[in-house]
Protein backbone atom coordinates (compact mmCIF):
# COMPACT_ATOMS: atom_id res chain seq x y z
CA UNK A 1 0.00 0.00 0.00
CA UNK A 2 1.83 3.30 -0.77
CA UNK A 3 2.28 6.47 0.92
CA UNK A 4 -0.50 9.12 0.01
CA UNK A 5 0.15 12.15 -1.06
CA UNK A 6 -0.98 15.56 0.49
CA UNK A 7 -3.01 17.18 -2.36
CA UNK A 8 -3.94 20.04 -0.43
CA UNK A 9 -3.50 23.37 -0.67
CA UNK A 10 0.00 25.51 0.06
CA UNK A 11 0.50 28.94 -0.13
CA UNK A 12 4.03 30.44 -0.51
CA UNK A 13 4.01 32.89 2.28
CA UNK A 14 7.88 33.66 1.71
CA UNK A 15 10.94 31.98 -0.02
CA UNK A 16 10.99 29.94 3.29
CA UNK A 17 7.10 29.73 5.01
CA UNK A 18 4.02 28.04 3.29
CA UNK A 19 0.78 28.33 4.44
CA UNK A 20 -2.61 25.59 4.90
CA UNK A 21 -4.92 28.30 4.79
CA UNK A 22 -7.50 27.79 7.73
CA UNK A 23 -10.59 27.50 5.57
CA UNK A 24 -8.90 24.38 4.09
CA UNK A 25 -11.01 22.21 6.65
CA UNK A 26 -13.92 22.83 8.58
CA UNK A 27 -13.41 23.46 12.35
CA UNK A 28 -9.56 24.93 11.66
CA UNK A 29 -8.86 27.48 14.25
CA UNK A 30 -5.68 28.98 12.73
CA UNK A 31 -3.65 28.57 9.56
CA UNK A 32 -0.72 25.79 9.33
CA UNK A 33 2.67 27.41 8.49
CA UNK A 34 5.52 24.78 7.44
CA UNK A 35 8.58 26.36 6.95
CA UNK A 36 10.21 24.81 4.69
CA UNK A 37 12.26 25.63 0.97
CA UNK A 38 11.06 24.74 -2.35
CA UNK A 39 12.58 21.63 -2.39
CA UNK A 40 11.47 20.73 0.71
CA UNK A 41 8.00 21.45 0.53
CA UNK A 42 8.00 19.07 -2.47
CA UNK A 43 9.42 16.39 -0.26
CA UNK A 44 6.70 17.41 2.42
CA UNK A 45 4.30 16.79 0.14
CA UNK A 46 5.04 13.08 -0.52
CA UNK A 47 3.15 12.17 2.50
CA UNK A 48 0.32 13.02 4.92
CA UNK A 49 2.52 15.36 7.05
CA UNK A 50 0.72 18.83 6.24
CA UNK A 51 -2.78 16.98 6.43
CA UNK A 52 -1.68 16.29 10.27
CA UNK A 53 -0.25 19.96 10.49
CA UNK A 54 -4.14 21.12 9.47
CA UNK A 55 -5.56 18.46 11.95
CA UNK A 56 -3.26 20.09 14.86
CA UNK A 57 -4.99 23.47 13.71
CA UNK A 58 -8.56 22.15 15.43
CA UNK A 59 -7.13 22.28 18.91
CA UNK A 60 -9.06 24.72 21.00
CA UNK A 61 -7.27 27.59 22.61
CA UNK A 62 -4.54 27.02 19.43
CA UNK A 63 -2.53 30.09 18.87
CA UNK A 64 -1.10 31.96 15.81
CA UNK A 65 -0.73 28.80 13.97
CA UNK A 66 -0.11 25.30 13.71
CA UNK A 67 3.86 25.28 13.20
CA UNK A 68 5.88 22.49 11.17
CA UNK A 69 9.63 22.74 11.32
CA UNK A 70 11.99 22.21 8.14
CA UNK A 71 12.32 18.56 8.64
CA UNK A 72 8.55 17.35 9.16
CA UNK A 73 7.53 13.86 8.67
CA UNK A 74 4.22 11.82 9.09
CA UNK A 75 3.95 10.77 12.33
CA UNK A 76 0.72 9.53 14.11
CA UNK A 77 -1.74 12.61 15.59
CA UNK A 78 0.89 15.26 15.20
CA UNK A 79 3.46 15.33 12.53
CA UNK A 80 7.04 14.96 13.63
CA UNK A 81 8.76 18.17 13.66
CA UNK A 82 5.39 20.12 14.60
CA UNK A 83 5.05 22.92 17.46
CA UNK A 84 1.53 23.95 18.14
CA UNK A 85 0.89 26.59 21.45
CA UNK A 86 -1.89 26.56 23.41
CA UNK A 87 -3.51 29.59 25.97
CA UNK A 88 -5.28 27.77 29.30
CA UNK A 89 -7.43 30.97 29.56
CA UNK A 90 -8.92 30.42 26.33
CA UNK A 91 -9.83 26.93 26.61
CA UNK A 92 -6.27 25.72 25.44
CA UNK A 93 -5.73 22.00 25.57
CA UNK A 94 -2.90 19.51 26.45
CA UNK A 95 -2.83 16.96 23.62
CA UNK A 96 -0.19 13.84 24.60
CA UNK A 97 -0.02 13.17 20.95
CA UNK A 98 1.65 16.62 20.83
CA UNK A 99 4.83 15.31 22.80
CA UNK A 100 4.56 11.64 21.88
CA UNK A 101 4.97 8.86 23.03
CA UNK A 102 9.04 8.70 23.70
CA UNK A 103 7.94 11.42 26.23
CA UNK A 104 11.00 13.94 26.48
CA UNK A 105 12.92 12.12 23.54
CA UNK A 106 15.84 14.49 23.20
CA UNK A 107 20.23 14.62 22.35
CA UNK A 108 22.74 15.28 24.66
CA UNK A 109 26.55 16.40 23.14
CA UNK A 110 29.58 15.33 25.37
CA UNK A 111 32.91 17.00 24.25
CA UNK A 112 36.22 15.23 25.18
CA UNK A 113 39.72 16.70 24.99
CA UNK A 114 40.62 13.90 22.54
CA UNK A 115 41.25 14.64 18.69
CA UNK A 116 40.87 11.47 16.03
CA UNK A 117 44.28 10.56 16.41
CA UNK A 118 44.07 9.94 19.87
CA UNK A 119 41.18 7.78 19.05
CA UNK A 120 41.86 6.07 16.37
CA UNK A 121 44.10 3.57 17.40
CA UNK A 122 41.77 2.13 20.59
CA UNK A 123 38.78 2.69 17.90
CA UNK A 124 37.96 -1.09 17.77
CA UNK A 125 38.27 -1.57 21.84
CA UNK A 126 36.13 1.50 22.59
CA UNK A 127 33.36 0.66 20.18
CA UNK A 128 33.46 -3.04 21.30
CA UNK A 129 33.24 -1.79 24.91
CA UNK A 130 30.76 1.04 24.34
CA UNK A 131 28.57 -2.26 23.02
CA UNK A 132 29.54 -4.16 26.08
CA UNK A 133 28.47 -1.04 28.56
CA UNK A 134 25.77 0.72 27.59
CA UNK A 135 22.39 -1.14 27.04
CA UNK A 136 21.55 -0.79 23.27
CA UNK A 137 19.10 -2.64 21.37
CA UNK A 138 15.72 -4.31 21.53
CA UNK A 139 15.11 -5.76 24.97
CA UNK A 140 18.28 -4.89 27.21
CA UNK A 141 17.74 -3.89 30.36
CA UNK A 142 19.83 -1.73 32.42
CA UNK A 143 22.78 -2.21 35.64
CA UNK A 144 21.09 0.25 37.55
CA UNK A 145 18.55 -0.83 39.85
CA UNK A 146 15.97 1.71 41.54
CA UNK A 147 13.42 1.32 44.23
CA UNK A 148 10.11 2.70 43.96
CA UNK A 149 10.75 5.19 46.27
CA UNK A 150 14.08 5.98 44.36
CA UNK A 151 12.15 6.58 41.11
CA UNK A 152 9.73 8.38 42.61
CA UNK A 153 12.71 10.70 43.47
CA UNK A 154 14.51 10.72 40.15
CA UNK A 155 10.94 11.42 38.34
CA UNK A 156 10.29 14.19 40.92
CA UNK A 157 13.39 15.79 40.87
CA UNK A 158 15.78 14.53 37.52
CA UNK A 159 19.29 14.25 37.45
CA UNK A 160 20.12 16.12 40.17
CA UNK A 161 18.83 13.60 42.47
CA UNK A 162 21.64 11.01 41.13
CA UNK A 163 24.93 13.31 42.18
CA UNK A 164 24.12 11.76 45.83
CA UNK A 165 24.83 8.19 44.11
CA UNK A 166 28.02 10.03 42.20
CA UNK A 167 26.44 9.61 38.61
CA UNK A 168 26.08 12.96 37.94
CA UNK A 169 28.41 16.27 38.93
CA UNK A 170 26.55 20.13 39.05
CA UNK A 171 28.16 20.96 35.78
CA UNK A 172 26.22 18.06 33.97
CA UNK A 173 22.95 19.44 35.66
CA UNK A 174 23.63 22.95 34.48
CA UNK A 175 24.15 21.92 31.29
CA UNK A 176 21.18 20.67 30.54
CA UNK A 177 17.58 21.76 29.19
CA UNK A 178 15.56 23.09 32.30
CA UNK A 179 18.38 21.97 34.62
CA UNK A 180 17.12 18.60 34.23
CA UNK A 181 13.44 18.81 36.12
CA UNK A 182 10.38 20.37 34.97
CA UNK A 183 8.81 21.86 38.17
CA UNK A 184 4.92 19.69 38.91
CA UNK A 185 5.81 16.61 38.21
CA UNK A 186 3.28 14.09 39.36
CA UNK A 187 5.21 10.60 39.75
CA UNK A 188 1.97 9.53 42.16
CA UNK A 189 -0.07 10.11 39.00
CA UNK A 190 2.47 7.70 37.07
CA UNK A 191 0.67 4.20 36.78
CA UNK A 192 2.01 0.66 38.59
CA UNK A 193 2.21 -0.29 34.93
CA UNK A 194 4.44 2.30 33.97
CA UNK A 195 6.83 1.78 37.10
CA UNK A 196 6.87 -1.65 35.83
CA UNK A 197 8.05 -1.05 32.19
CA UNK A 198 10.77 1.94 33.47
CA UNK A 199 12.00 -0.10 36.56
CA UNK A 200 15.16 -1.35 34.54
CA UNK A 201 15.46 0.62 31.78
CA UNK A 202 17.06 3.95 33.43
CA UNK A 203 20.58 4.40 31.33
CA UNK A 204 19.45 1.76 28.59
CA UNK A 205 19.20 3.45 25.12
CA UNK A 206 16.39 1.30 23.45
CA UNK A 207 16.06 0.02 19.92
CA UNK A 208 14.63 2.16 16.58
CA UNK A 209 16.68 5.52 16.06
CA UNK A 210 18.15 6.04 19.47
CA UNK A 211 22.27 5.97 19.75
CA UNK A 212 25.12 6.36 21.19
CA UNK A 213 27.46 7.38 18.50
CA UNK A 214 31.36 8.48 18.95
CA UNK A 215 31.71 11.50 16.18
CA UNK A 216 34.28 13.92 15.06
CA UNK A 217 34.20 17.65 14.78
CA UNK A 218 34.44 18.38 11.01
CA UNK A 219 33.35 21.76 10.27
CA UNK A 220 32.99 24.57 12.63
CA UNK A 221 30.43 27.34 11.66
CA UNK A 222 30.82 29.55 14.38
CA UNK A 223 34.12 30.46 16.18
CA UNK A 224 32.50 31.87 19.37
CA UNK A 225 30.14 29.29 19.52
CA UNK A 226 32.52 26.61 19.17
CA UNK A 227 34.96 27.87 21.32
CA UNK A 228 32.26 28.42 24.28
CA UNK A 229 31.08 24.78 23.52
CA UNK A 230 34.30 23.60 23.80
CA UNK A 231 34.62 22.07 20.22
CA UNK A 232 37.32 22.08 17.67
CA UNK A 233 37.79 20.91 14.37
CA UNK A 234 38.99 16.90 14.38
CA UNK A 235 37.65 17.05 17.78
CA UNK A 236 35.77 13.86 19.52
CA UNK A 237 32.33 14.06 20.76
CA UNK A 238 29.78 11.80 22.00
CA UNK A 239 26.15 12.59 21.12
CA UNK A 240 23.23 10.43 22.81
CA UNK A 241 19.91 9.95 21.36
CA UNK A 242 17.20 8.54 23.85
CA UNK A 243 14.19 9.36 26.18
CA UNK A 244 11.87 7.99 28.81
CA UNK A 245 12.06 4.45 27.44
CA UNK A 246 8.83 2.20 28.14
CA UNK A 247 7.89 4.35 31.53
CA UNK A 248 7.20 7.48 28.82
CA UNK A 249 4.89 5.36 26.32
CA UNK A 250 3.22 4.16 28.99
CA UNK A 251 2.37 7.19 30.58
CA UNK A 252 1.54 8.10 27.26
CA UNK A 253 -0.23 5.54 26.37
CA UNK A 254 -2.01 5.61 29.90
CA UNK A 255 -3.13 9.43 28.83
CA UNK A 256 -4.97 8.51 25.72
CA UNK A 257 -6.69 5.89 27.46
CA UNK A 258 -7.93 8.06 29.89
CA UNK A 259 -8.66 10.80 27.38
CA UNK A 260 -10.54 8.56 24.95
CA UNK A 261 -14.08 10.30 26.08
CA UNK A 262 -12.54 13.38 27.01
CA UNK A 263 -12.77 15.27 23.38
CA UNK A 264 -16.87 14.44 24.18
CA UNK A 265 -17.13 15.62 27.42
CA UNK A 266 -15.59 18.97 26.53
CA UNK A 267 -17.33 19.19 23.08
CA UNK A 268 -14.15 19.30 20.95
CA UNK A 269 -14.53 18.05 17.90
CA UNK A 270 -11.24 16.15 16.31
CA UNK A 271 -10.07 14.74 12.94
CA UNK A 272 -7.97 12.34 14.31
CA UNK A 273 -8.50 10.29 17.60
CA UNK A 274 -4.67 10.53 18.24
CA UNK A 275 -4.92 14.15 18.99
CA UNK A 276 -7.07 13.18 21.81
CA UNK A 277 -6.35 16.14 24.34
CA UNK A 278 -8.33 17.57 27.48
CA UNK A 279 -8.52 21.52 28.69
CA UNK A 280 -5.52 22.31 30.70
CA UNK A 281 -7.80 23.20 33.60
CA UNK A 282 -9.39 19.93 33.82
CA UNK A 283 -9.01 17.21 35.82
CA UNK A 284 -7.43 14.80 33.24
CA UNK A 285 -5.40 17.60 31.62
CA UNK A 286 -3.36 17.95 35.25
CA UNK A 287 -3.21 14.59 35.38
CA UNK A 288 -1.46 13.90 32.17
CA UNK A 289 0.52 17.52 33.09
CA UNK A 290 1.55 15.75 36.22
CA UNK A 291 2.73 12.53 34.84
CA UNK A 292 4.48 13.52 31.67
CA UNK A 293 6.54 16.17 33.27
CA UNK A 294 8.00 12.76 35.68
CA UNK A 295 8.45 11.12 32.36
CA UNK A 296 10.51 14.12 30.88
CA UNK A 297 12.27 13.84 34.28
CA UNK A 298 13.25 10.46 34.29
CA UNK A 299 14.16 10.86 30.24
CA UNK A 300 16.96 13.46 31.72
CA UNK A 301 18.18 11.02 34.64
CA UNK A 302 18.15 8.23 31.34
CA UNK A 303 20.53 10.51 29.61
CA UNK A 304 23.06 11.11 32.08
CA UNK A 305 22.86 7.59 33.07
CA UNK A 306 24.09 6.80 29.36
CA UNK A 307 26.41 9.62 29.58
CA UNK A 308 27.79 8.31 32.94
CA UNK A 309 28.59 4.66 31.34
CA UNK A 310 29.86 6.48 28.57
CA UNK A 311 32.44 8.34 30.86
CA UNK A 312 33.32 4.94 32.36
CA UNK A 313 34.37 3.16 29.14
CA UNK A 314 36.27 6.02 27.94
CA UNK A 315 38.32 5.74 31.69
CA UNK A 316 38.65 2.45 31.09
CA UNK A 317 40.09 2.86 27.32
CA UNK A 318 42.34 5.60 27.89
CA UNK A 319 43.25 5.10 31.57
CA UNK A 320 42.56 8.51 32.72
CA UNK A 321 39.74 10.02 34.35
CA UNK A 322 36.81 11.27 32.18
CA UNK A 323 37.74 14.63 34.38
CA UNK A 324 40.96 14.67 32.68
CA UNK A 325 39.64 13.47 29.50
CA UNK A 326 37.74 16.75 29.53
CA UNK A 327 34.26 14.69 29.00
CA UNK A 328 31.87 17.38 29.47
CA UNK A 329 28.68 17.54 28.66
CA UNK A 330 27.86 20.00 26.00
CA UNK A 331 24.40 20.80 26.37
CA UNK A 332 21.27 18.03 26.14
CA UNK A 333 18.00 19.11 24.80
CA UNK A 334 14.56 17.78 24.88
CA UNK A 335 12.67 17.46 21.71
CA UNK A 336 9.39 15.85 22.67
CA UNK A 337 7.43 17.57 25.68
CA UNK A 338 5.40 20.68 26.34
CA UNK A 339 6.36 23.11 28.21
CA UNK A 340 4.80 26.09 30.15
CA UNK A 341 6.25 29.28 28.48
CA UNK A 342 6.52 33.12 28.06
CA UNK A 343 5.88 34.25 24.71
CA UNK A 344 4.67 37.59 22.80
CA UNK A 345 1.33 36.92 20.68
CA UNK A 346 -0.36 39.67 19.21
CA UNK A 347 1.20 42.46 21.59
CA UNK A 348 0.77 40.57 24.78
CA UNK A 349 2.85 38.73 26.97
CA UNK A 350 0.98 34.87 27.13
CA UNK A 351 1.81 32.02 29.24
CA UNK A 352 0.95 29.30 26.85
CA UNK A 353 1.64 25.21 26.84
CA UNK A 354 3.92 24.49 23.76
CA UNK A 355 3.71 20.78 22.35
CA UNK A 356 7.04 20.47 20.76
CA UNK A 357 6.77 17.23 18.73
CA UNK A 358 10.55 15.91 17.06
CA UNK A 359 11.18 20.12 17.65
CA UNK A 360 13.26 22.16 20.07
CA UNK A 361 13.29 25.26 21.50
CA UNK A 362 16.26 27.85 20.08
CA UNK A 363 17.09 31.11 22.24
CA UNK A 364 18.56 33.75 20.80
CA UNK A 365 21.86 35.79 21.90
CA UNK A 366 22.35 36.70 25.34
CA UNK A 367 19.32 34.97 26.92
CA UNK A 368 18.76 34.45 30.43
CA UNK A 369 17.65 30.71 30.79
CA UNK A 370 21.17 29.88 28.69
CA UNK A 371 24.29 29.24 31.28
CA UNK A 372 26.57 32.33 31.24
CA UNK A 373 29.78 30.31 29.78
CA UNK A 374 27.35 29.41 26.46
CA UNK A 375 25.40 33.05 26.68
CA UNK A 376 28.49 35.13 25.54
CA UNK A 377 29.10 33.33 23.05
CA UNK A 378 25.51 31.94 21.24
CA UNK A 379 25.19 33.56 18.07
CA UNK A 380 21.54 33.00 16.36
CA UNK A 381 23.68 30.82 13.40
CA UNK A 382 24.60 28.43 15.81
CA UNK A 383 21.43 27.81 17.61
CA UNK A 384 19.84 28.13 14.16
CA UNK A 385 20.98 24.89 13.70
CA UNK A 386 19.37 22.92 16.47
CA UNK A 387 15.94 25.06 16.34
CA UNK A 388 14.29 22.02 14.33
CA UNK A 389 15.76 19.56 16.95
CA UNK A 390 18.58 19.22 13.87
CA UNK A 391 21.45 18.03 15.94
CA UNK A 392 22.54 14.57 14.42
CA UNK A 393 20.04 15.01 11.52
CA UNK A 394 21.13 16.95 8.31
CA UNK A 395 18.37 19.88 7.17
CA UNK A 396 16.95 17.92 3.95
CA UNK A 397 17.58 14.56 5.41
CA UNK A 398 13.94 14.20 6.76
CA UNK A 399 14.92 11.78 9.76
CA UNK A 400 17.53 10.05 7.28
CA UNK A 401 21.30 9.20 8.09
CA UNK A 402 23.68 11.28 6.35
CA UNK A 403 26.98 11.96 7.11
CA UNK A 404 27.90 8.87 8.88
CA UNK A 405 27.47 5.34 8.32
CA UNK A 406 24.29 3.96 7.27
CA UNK A 407 22.14 2.51 10.05
CA UNK A 408 21.06 -1.05 10.43
CA UNK A 409 18.12 -2.43 8.17
CA UNK A 410 15.48 -2.10 10.96
CA UNK A 411 16.14 2.03 11.80
CA UNK A 412 13.64 4.51 10.30
CA UNK A 413 13.96 8.12 10.64
CA UNK A 414 11.62 10.26 13.05
CA UNK A 415 12.40 10.98 16.79
CA UNK B 1 -4.15 -12.66 6.31
CA UNK B 2 -1.83 -9.20 6.83
CA UNK B 3 0.19 -6.99 5.11
CA UNK B 4 2.71 -3.93 6.06
CA UNK B 5 2.41 -0.57 4.49
CA UNK B 6 4.46 1.80 3.95
CA UNK B 7 4.77 4.54 6.76
CA UNK B 8 7.44 7.24 7.10
CA UNK B 9 8.36 7.20 10.57
CA UNK B 10 6.50 4.36 12.17
CA UNK B 11 4.54 0.91 10.62
CA UNK B 12 1.63 -0.12 9.79
CA UNK B 13 -0.72 -3.28 8.75
CA UNK B 14 -3.69 -4.01 7.47
CA UNK B 15 -5.23 -7.01 8.75
CA UNK B 16 -8.10 -9.04 6.75
CA UNK B 17 -9.98 -11.74 8.00
CA UNK B 18 -13.14 -13.72 7.61
CA UNK B 19 -14.36 -13.60 11.35
CA UNK B 20 -13.54 -11.35 14.31
CA UNK B 21 -11.16 -14.14 16.32
CA UNK B 22 -9.11 -14.68 12.76
CA UNK B 23 -8.63 -11.10 12.79
CA UNK B 24 -7.48 -10.52 16.24
CA UNK B 25 -5.20 -13.63 15.83
CA UNK B 26 -3.83 -12.07 12.93
CA UNK B 27 -3.16 -8.38 14.14
CA UNK B 28 -1.54 -9.70 17.05
CA UNK B 29 1.04 -11.96 14.74
CA UNK B 30 1.50 -8.81 12.58
CA UNK B 31 2.55 -7.08 15.49
CA UNK B 32 5.00 -9.79 16.88
CA UNK B 33 6.39 -10.66 13.42
CA UNK B 34 7.32 -6.70 13.86
CA UNK B 35 9.21 -7.70 16.95
CA UNK B 36 10.71 -10.99 16.28
CA UNK B 37 11.80 -13.06 12.93
CA UNK B 38 10.20 -15.68 12.08
CA UNK B 39 7.53 -15.98 14.64
CA UNK B 40 5.89 -19.24 13.66
CA UNK B 41 8.71 -21.00 14.99
CA UNK B 42 8.59 -19.70 18.25
CA UNK B 43 7.08 -22.55 20.73
CA UNK B 44 3.99 -21.96 23.14
CA UNK B 45 6.30 -22.57 25.67
CA UNK B 46 4.85 -20.08 28.27
CA UNK B 47 1.36 -19.44 28.97
CA UNK B 48 -0.58 -16.48 29.97
CA UNK B 49 -4.51 -16.10 30.95
CA UNK B 50 -5.77 -12.40 29.85
CA UNK B 51 -9.19 -11.06 30.53
CA UNK B 52 -10.15 -7.35 29.13
CA UNK B 53 -13.29 -5.62 29.00
CA UNK B 54 -15.03 -2.92 26.37
CA UNK B 55 -17.69 -2.99 24.31
CA UNK B 56 -17.19 -1.92 20.64
CA UNK B 57 -14.31 -3.54 18.62
CA UNK B 58 -12.37 -0.01 18.33
CA UNK B 59 -11.40 -0.31 21.82
CA UNK B 60 -11.50 -3.54 22.05
CA UNK B 61 -9.08 -4.58 19.17
CA UNK B 62 -6.44 -1.79 20.62
CA UNK B 63 -6.38 -2.84 24.06
CA UNK B 64 -5.61 -6.31 23.04
CA UNK B 65 -2.47 -5.15 21.02
CA UNK B 66 -1.69 -3.14 23.87
CA UNK B 67 -1.82 -5.78 26.07
CA UNK B 68 0.23 -8.26 24.18
CA UNK B 69 2.93 -5.22 23.81
CA UNK B 70 3.14 -4.94 27.29
CA UNK B 71 3.69 -8.40 28.41
CA UNK B 72 6.30 -8.07 25.97
CA UNK B 73 7.89 -5.57 27.18
CA UNK B 74 7.37 -6.22 30.53
CA UNK B 75 8.11 -10.01 30.59
CA UNK B 76 10.36 -10.51 27.48
CA UNK B 77 7.71 -12.88 25.97
CA UNK B 78 6.58 -12.85 22.46
CA UNK B 79 3.30 -14.77 21.92
CA UNK B 80 2.72 -16.93 18.90
CA UNK B 81 -0.49 -19.02 19.47
CA UNK B 82 -3.81 -17.73 20.93
CA UNK B 83 -6.67 -18.68 22.13
CA UNK B 84 -10.01 -15.87 22.22
CA UNK B 85 -13.19 -15.82 23.55
CA UNK B 86 -15.56 -13.48 23.46
CA UNK B 87 -17.58 -12.92 27.06
CA UNK B 88 -20.56 -10.47 27.70
CA UNK B 89 -18.10 -8.25 29.57
CA UNK B 90 -15.02 -8.09 26.62
CA UNK B 91 -12.49 -10.71 25.75
CA UNK B 92 -10.68 -13.98 27.54
CA UNK B 93 -7.80 -15.06 25.74
CA UNK B 94 -5.01 -17.65 26.72
CA UNK B 95 -1.76 -17.00 25.10
CA UNK B 96 1.69 -18.64 24.61
CA UNK B 97 4.63 -18.04 23.93
CA UNK B 98 8.57 -17.77 24.93
CA UNK B 99 11.47 -15.33 25.42
CA UNK B 100 13.04 -15.19 21.74
CA UNK B 101 16.71 -15.56 21.07
CA UNK B 102 18.10 -11.49 21.22
CA UNK B 103 19.70 -11.90 17.34
CA UNK B 104 15.97 -12.55 16.52
CA UNK B 105 14.38 -9.29 17.97
CA UNK B 106 13.65 -6.82 15.04
CA UNK B 107 12.20 -3.20 16.35
CA UNK B 108 11.29 -1.99 19.15
CA UNK B 109 7.58 -1.15 18.99
CA UNK B 110 6.92 1.57 21.83
CA UNK B 111 3.44 1.67 21.42
CA UNK B 112 0.04 0.95 19.35
CA UNK B 113 -1.68 4.41 18.18
CA UNK B 114 -4.80 5.65 17.26
CA UNK B 115 -3.58 7.46 14.28
CA UNK B 116 -5.72 6.10 11.68
CA UNK B 117 -6.94 3.07 14.03
CA UNK B 118 -9.74 0.97 12.19
CA UNK B 119 -11.80 -1.88 12.54
CA UNK B 120 -14.75 -2.70 10.44
CA UNK B 121 -16.59 -5.76 9.27
CA UNK B 122 -16.79 -5.56 5.77
CA UNK B 123 -19.30 -7.61 3.89
CA UNK B 124 -16.57 -10.69 3.24
CA UNK B 125 -15.49 -10.64 6.90
CA UNK B 126 -13.27 -8.26 8.77
CA UNK B 127 -10.69 -5.29 8.64
CA UNK B 128 -8.58 -3.51 10.28
CA UNK B 129 -5.64 -0.94 10.10
CA UNK B 130 -3.20 -0.07 12.75
CA UNK B 131 -0.25 2.17 12.72
CA UNK B 132 2.41 1.14 15.72
CA UNK B 133 4.89 3.55 16.85
CA UNK B 134 8.50 1.97 16.47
Amino acid sequence: MPKQRYTGPLEQVSETCWRIPRDYKPGMLVDGLIYATRELIEQIRDDQAPEQVANVAFLPGIQVASLAMPDIHWGYGFTIGGVCATDPEEGGVISPGGVGYDINCGVRLMRTNLNQDDVQPHLDRLVGELFKEVPCGVGRQGKYHFSRKELEELMRHGPRQLIDRGLAVDADIEHTEAEGCLEGARPDLVSDRAYERGARQCGTLGGGNHFLEVQIVETIHDERAAQAMGLTPGGVCVLIHSGSRGLGYQVCDDALRLLRGAPKRYGIDLPDRQLACAPVHSPEGAAYLGAMRAAANFAWCNRQLLMWQAREVFERVFGRTWQELGMDLVYDVAHNIAKFEEHRIADRTKRVWVHRKGATRAFPPAIRRLRKRTRRSASRSSFRATWAGRVGFWPGSRGAWSGRSAPPATERGGR
Amino acid sequence: VFEFFDHTADAGFRVLAPDRETLYRDAARALFSLIVEDLDTVEPLEQVHLELSGNGDDDLLFDWLNELLYLYDTRGLVFSRYALRWTETGLEADVAGAHPDPDRLLHEVKAITYHDFEVNQTEPGWEARVIVDI
